[in-house]
């Protein structure tokens, strides 16, 4: 017998062994203490994160190819890993206020984390697939999970009806895949294309278009988008948020690991899906924002256009642009932290509040959130030298490298056209009366914590982006073997 | 051969019939008798295959577990699946002409197609005289598969804590017997003596 | 680092007041701002003597910014004869307002936020004159252009002032697509974004061409005109030029400040400093000089009928930046650099000096309601006077020195635009030296036309406010004799060295001084006659400009609605921006001023909106329909594809 080296998927497994036990000690304790036990997950997520970056730091393939670990995993790992984490911290006085106080929240939060892990080393179209449903089965499940509200479970029922839909056609592409290469191991799949000299039969290419809809779905780009708007503001605040952070860094890093790791030689063709998908994604999400009234549809559809973004560097398929879209989920990810530490800010008479016009007059009763979420509001509109303005850079100028300059153009056209909502936001926020203010009291501890530190990294990103311009550009070598 | 042969296109064929019959079926109940029935085919499709392991599962599992449940739920519910379906009506013709849009392609793939150069065998299957197929699979399931085997572990267990979070309830003024506690009394806390006092009563 | 002080001082200064203000209270941050930006006149000073005087041209490097690939940025500071004069320039001139604001916005209830935004902007002025590259160019013209609107919307509560500080960022965000666009462009032709290895290849490029969706522009025309879109916008030149008016509804010093000293000549400063790309596109120059000239004489027969005393001021501003563009266009960078510096001396003094006299007004802007107080605050009087001697090209004063030598160097350019700018130029000058005395005259001659209650409070400024005032008027006396030898004269090319390029064959400001006499006197006579004729209309017979604006209310109305048309420029050089502007444009009609908010974008894209909005039904099966619709169009695409 030989032995299995675990040690590379030691972050995996402790995320799953201590996911069991927080279950435990939940059963246990009972639900009065699901505060400490979110703190105890907010430990658990970040010793994996220690895990992470301990682990090996080069390309690891381990359990017979289906796990491979490498920088970009690592790189995409950390962000995640302290994207889970921040959506418990936003959620800890939330789930208490408004009865979501069950000691399985921040459990499913860890378990679907595990996902993420999963899908992120996935090196296999099997391994793919599970952490997959992994990662959405628990959000399916938090997404419902206000289950007496009729708004909480409509969206967890949609979420998971569409998301069945979509992991049919990914299953149905991982299959035509399969039966063109004969293999579900990405190496595998890679030397098959390699050995057909880049010639991708139609089954193959049939089997990438399915594939890359099931991928698209998770990453909500347009057209399979539609779940996004009515899930982000049916489900409870906090878990919109955890849906707007940690498993789109996920879904992204996994449609880039499949697009450029076994279908790397086929870039011609899977391009035009993502140039089709990302000019899609980025004009719905600044065209459709604009009539929103309510804050939560209004990110949700500003997601969706940073999605498209994200995909203008995949759609380039060079190494400058998957460090582009490594940036830019970066960045994205603490934008949308602080948004989203905002909006669960958001109260009237111990109330939580959601409509756009709620916010008129914030920076009189609440000037540093006002600030804050002005920041972010003017770094998602990519002003410099805020921080979102270098995440539009570094993707356009990879398109631009990659001589996809319409794509360019249409990009920063859509931005000048979003810049609008996210001002506007900024206009009522500094220059409406209020008719009702925000509750004083509103603004925990965490979540201004969590307003201020994504404040000032998006503010001093430009002062000092080294680290995260250094570690993405490590990450992208990786997919990159010379 | 011919046996082989003919069971299977019979197998095929009723699989795919009573897969349209489950869809089209009035009533709810037909709709999950056929879904039994197609489970049985497929399953015989498997034992065709020489995965008998597979077939028994597929019988034990979807047919006496999930989709017995699917019958206790759809004549439990009182859903006027009628109702439901008049509203789709006026779907049909974009929904047939998306169908047939899609079916068209598939068809051009299926007779276009180049399969794998070695086919689909890359991990052949042990003659069934040397090894049953039940241990077969166990022999990879734990040892080149276990990572993905603890995963779908993984899967399931998120399945339970799910359908726990979102049913369970707690509900007020029910009482329970909690063996526990009734063993633990003791003669102080539940015997009372009482002094009654003549015409009086308790 | 001595060198990099003056560019980072103030940012120090922002950051204390900005964050600490509440702490250190408003006398602490206007002690702290005004202390460090004293330090980087000083520095600045320094920095003038040592590189443009003494010729010590360098780079200070102060770090690495973003390397990918060819794209290498670094934030530094690049010092020759160009930055250094602006660094001097804008240093000292920031220096003085700041210490004027302490006394002008001393009854402001935010004194250090205003104090942090006037000390953040002047940061990222330095760091847009101080640039190496492209992209840092763009750091600081993003940083000042929303500094700026911070600052234009200082006043929140008013209304005006919102839509003003909006408007503003709006017409700059039109300007500074073209200006990203260019940027891009250059990243794409060149393949660097330092200015050094640009200018060393743009020779190599001349008649190349770009090939964009198949039709193939002219390189270098088609670089330089994106990036003078920027420089329009900023600097605010016919079509995007509304934004400027309206921005006089921020506080006084920042009006000195931005919208007439240091931002708006941004453009300027741009185009000389691109003015090795600019000489091999003449095309493109001849654009900047068409633009330049109309611009002035545009903004100067507007500013005739303007009754607000700032936005008078504000219009010149305007004209005057149209006088410098034409001379960067007929390849005379020098004199425009030489203007654009005398300039910030006299405008600044004018706009604070409007800024004392609407002080000792009681907040009165409106030139109707002023008139006889040159009694009662002579100094300020005096000062104003100054200011305007110097804005006409009256001799001795700066302007003289500096207007002279760019319609010279117009007429001498000896080509049609050139002499277009010439004669609009002149006719101009005579319009400038008509409003500005008419300026004076209502706001200091003739009856008094305020109520009591204001004449009663009319009083003179404080000294604080008073002494940067004497410092910008020496300057608005001496700066033109004192810097024509250097900057246009015989010491020109050893000041300048390769800071600004000229073509043997442009060299412009060479043939200003060989032309026939009279162009030398046509500045200084049409001065004089625009002083007589508003002496005339204005003190010996005050009901003349009633009369004639009965007389001919047509071509008043037009001239008081500042045109309508501007539309019809805008379609004729905005072009490349212009179908991103459509939907602005479009939604100002007849008043085109008023239109421009933000509203055109929305107006187009809502339509788009609602039928976006209307998509999302909430019914699951629509959304599993979109997502088979998508499937089976991007499988159907890949089909054709593989069928052809």
């Amino acid at each position: 017998m030989t032995s299995i080296p675990l040690m590379p998927a030691l972050p995996e497994i402790w995320l799953a062994a201590a996911g069991m036990a927080l279950l435990m000690i939940g059963v246990f304790r009972g639900d009065k203490h699901t505060r400490s036990l979110s703190w105890l997950s907010v430990l658990v997520l970040l010793v994996a994160v220690f895990l992470v970056i301990n682990g090996a730091s080069g390309r690891t393939v381990a359990f017979g190819g289906q796990f491979v670990t490498d920088a970009f995993a690592i790189f995409v790992k950390v962000l995640v890993l302290l994207g889970s984490a921040v959506s418990i911290v936003l959620a800890l006085d939330y789930i208490e206020r408004e009865d979501m106080g069950r000691f399985e929240y921040p459990v499913l939060i860890v378990l679907a984390t595990l996902g993420m892990l999963v899908m992120v080393s996935a090196n296999d179209l099997i391994t793919l697939y599970l952490g997959l449903e992994l990662q959405s089965l628990a959000l399916y499940v938090v997404a419902a999970f206000q289950r007496d509200r009729i708004r909480s479970t409509e969206a967890g029922l949609k979420y998971f009806v569409l998301g069945a839909l979509s992991s049919g056609m990914l299953l149905y592409g991982c299959s035509l895949i399969y039966g063109s290469t004969g293999a579900t191991g990405f190496e595998a799949i890679a030397q098959a294309v390699a050995d057909n000299e880049g010639a991708a039969s139609i089954g193959l290419v049939f089997g990438i278009v399915f594939l890359a809809a099931g991928l698209a779905f998770k990453v909500s780009a347009v057209p399979f988008h539609m779940w996004t708007p009515d899930v982000y503001e049916g489900a409870p605040t906090p878990v919109t948020a955890l849906f707007a952070i940690a498993p789109k860094a996920a879904a992204i890093a996994l449609f880039v690991r499949v697009m450029i790791g076994p279908f790397g030689e086929l870039v011609i063709d899977w391009r035009p899906i993502l140039i089709a998908i990302s000019i899609g994604s980025m004009g719905l999400g600044a065209v459709a924002a604009i009539n929103q009234t309510n804050i939560k549809r209004l990110l949700a559809y500003s997601s969706i256009g940073n999605m498209g973004y994200a995909l203008v560097g995949l759609a380039a398929g060079t190494e400058s642009g998957i460090r582009g879209v490594l940036i830019y989920m970066a960045i994205y990810l603490v934008m949308t932290a602080g948004s989203f530490a905002v909006v669960l800010s958001m109260r009237q008479g111990g109330k939580m509040v959601e409509g756009i016009s709620d916010l008129a007059g914030l920076s009189k009763t609440h000037p540093a959130m006002a600030l804050a979420f002005a920041i972010f509001l003017f770094s998602l509109a990519g002003i410099p030298p805020l921080a979102g303005f270098f995440g539009k850079l570094y993707v356009f100028l990879a398109a631009v490298e990659a001589g996809l300059y319409p794509l360019a153009v249409i990009g920063v056209l859509a931005s000048v056209v979003g810049a609008y909502y996210y001002l506007r936001i900024i206009k009522i926020m500094y220059f409406d009366e209020a008719k009702e203010p925000l509750d004083k009291d509103a603004i925990g501890r965490s979540i201004g914590t969590v307003q201020a530190v994504s404040a000032i990294l998006i503010l001093l990103f430009f002062v000092w982006p080294s680290p995260v311009l250094t570690s993405a550009a490590m990450a992208a070598r990786a997919l990159f073997p010379a | 051969m011919v046996i082989q042969a003919l069971s299977f296109s019979l197998f095929a064929l009723v699989a795919v019939a009573s897969g349209v019959m489950v869809i089209t079926a009035r009533n709810p109940v037909h709709s999950v008798l056929f879904l039994i029935l197609a489970f049985f085919n497929a399953a015989g499709l498997f034992v065709l295959m020489g995965a008998e392991f597979l077939a028994m599962i597929l019988v034990i599992v979807y047919v006496g577990a999930v989709a017995v449940l699917f019958l206790f739920v759809v004549m439990m519910l009182d859903i006027n699946f009628a109702r439901m379906r008049q509203g789709l009506l006026r779907y049909v013709p974009i929904g047939a002409a998306i169908g047939l849009i899609l079916m068209a392609e598939l068809v051009l793939i299926i007779t276009s197609w180049i399969g794998a150069p070695d086919g689909a065998q890359t991990r052949p299957m042990p003659p069934i005289s040397e090894m049953s197929n039940t241990e077969a699979l166990g022999r990879i399931l734990y040892t080149d598969y276990v990572y993905l085997f603890q995963a779908s572990g993984m899967v399931l267990l998120v399945a339970m804590v799910g359908a726990i979070v979102l049913t369970l309830r707690q509900r007020g003024g029910v009482r329970r017997q909690t063996i526990g506690t009734q063993v633990a009394r003791t003669k102080a806390e539940s015997v009372e003596v009482v002094k009654v006092r003549t015409g009086s009563g308790v | 680092m001595l060198h990099a002080a003056p560019v980072f001082l103030p940012l120090l200064g922002a950051i204390i007041a900005g964050f600490f203000g509440r702490l250190i209270g408003d006398r602490g941050s206007q002690l702290v701002t005004c202390g460090c930006m004293v330090l980087a006149a000083i520095t600045g000073a320094y920095v003038f003597y040592d590189v443009a005087l003494m010729g010590h041209t360098r780079t200070v490097e102060i770090a690495s910014w973003i390397v990918s690939g060819s794209f290498d940025v670094t934030w530094s500071v690049r010092l020759d004869a160009l930055s250094a004069t602006m660094i001097g320039m804008i240093s000292l001139v920031a220096c003085m307002i700041h210490i004027y604001s302490c006394g002008y916005m001393a009854h402001d209830a935010s004194i250090p936020r205003f104090m942090a935004y006037l000390s953040l902007f002047t940061f990222f002025m330095l760091m847009l004159v101080s640039a190496d590259n492209f992209v840092q160019l763009f750091f600081g013209w993003e940083g000042v252009g929303l500094a700026s609107y911070l600052l234009i919307g200082f006043w929140y509560h008013k209304p005006s002032a919102n839509a003003a500080a909006i408007k503003a960022f709006i017409v700059n965000r039109v300007g500074d697509f073209g200006f990203a666009l260019g940027i891009f462009a250059v990243f794409m032709v060149y393949d660097s974004v330092g200015f050094d290895a640009v200018f060393a290849a743009t020779p190599g490029k001349v008649g190349t061409t770009i090939n964009f969706l198949g039709w193939n522009f002219d390189t270098l025309t088609t670089i330089c005109l994106l990036l003078f879109i920027g420089a329009m916008g900023k600097s605010a030149q016919l079509g995007l030029h509304t934004w400027l008016p309206d921005a006089m509804e921020g506080p006084t010093p920042v009006s000195a400040l931005i919208h007439a000293a240091t931002m708006v000549t941004a453009g300027v400063f741009m185009v000389c400093r691109l003015s090795p790309m600019f000489e091999y596109a003449p095309t493109a120059l001849a654009v900047v000089t068409v633009v330049g000239a109309s611009t002035a004489i545009f903004a100067a027969t507007v500013g005739l009928t303007q009754y607000d005393i700032k936005r008078v001021i504000a219009y010149s501003t305007c004209s005057q930046l149209g006088y410098m563009f034409f001379a960067a266009g007929v390849s005379a960078y020098s004199a425009a650099m030489f203007h654009l510096i005398t300039h910030a001396f006299f405008k600044a003094l004018l706009f604070l000096g409007a800024g004392s006299v609407i002080h000792a007004m009681s907040d009165e802007q409106d030139m109707r309601k002023m008139g006889g107080i040159w009694k009662l605050i002579p100094v300020t009087y005096a000062l104003m006077w100054i200011g305007n001697l110097a804005l006409a090209g009256v001799p001795p004063f700066a302007g003289f020195f500096s207007k002279d030598i760019m319609l010279e160097a117009a007429y001498a350019a000896h080509s049609g635009v050139g002499m277009y700018a010439f004669v609009m130029g002149t006719f101009a000058a005579l319009l400038t030296a008509f409003y500005s005395w008419r300026l004076l005259f209502l706001t200091f001659h003739g009856a008094p036309r305020a109520d009591h209650h204001t004449m009663e409070h009319v009083h003179e400024s404080p000294q604080i406010m008073l002494a940067p005032l004497y410092v910008l008027a020496i300057g608005a006396v001496i700066a033109g004799f004192a810097l024509n030898g250097l900057f246009v004269g015989d010491g020109r090319a050893s000041f300048w060295g390769n800071a600004i390029f000229v073509l043997p064959d442009h060299d412009t400001v060479e043939h200003a001084h060989h032309v026939p006499l009279w162009v030398k006197l046509a500045p200084t006579v049409a001065a004089v006659l625009g002083i007589s004729g508003a002496y005339l209309a204005y003190i010996v017979s005050p009901e003349m400009p009633g009369r004639m604006i009965e007389a001919f209310r047509g071509i008043w109305l037009f001239l008081y609605n500042k045109w309508y048309f501007d539309e019809l420029y805008d379609f004729l050089f905005v072009r490349p921006a212009f179908w991103l502007g459509r939907g602005l444009w479009k939604g100002g009609d007849g008043a085109v001023i008023d239109g421009l908010g933000p509203d055109g974008i929305a107006a187009t894209t809502i339509a788009a909106a609602r039928r976006a909005g209307r998509l999302q039904t909430g019914y699951v099966y629509h959304y599993a329909f979109a997502m088979l619709i998508g499937v089976v169009i991007l499988a159907s695409f890949y089909l054709y594809r593989m069928g052809r």
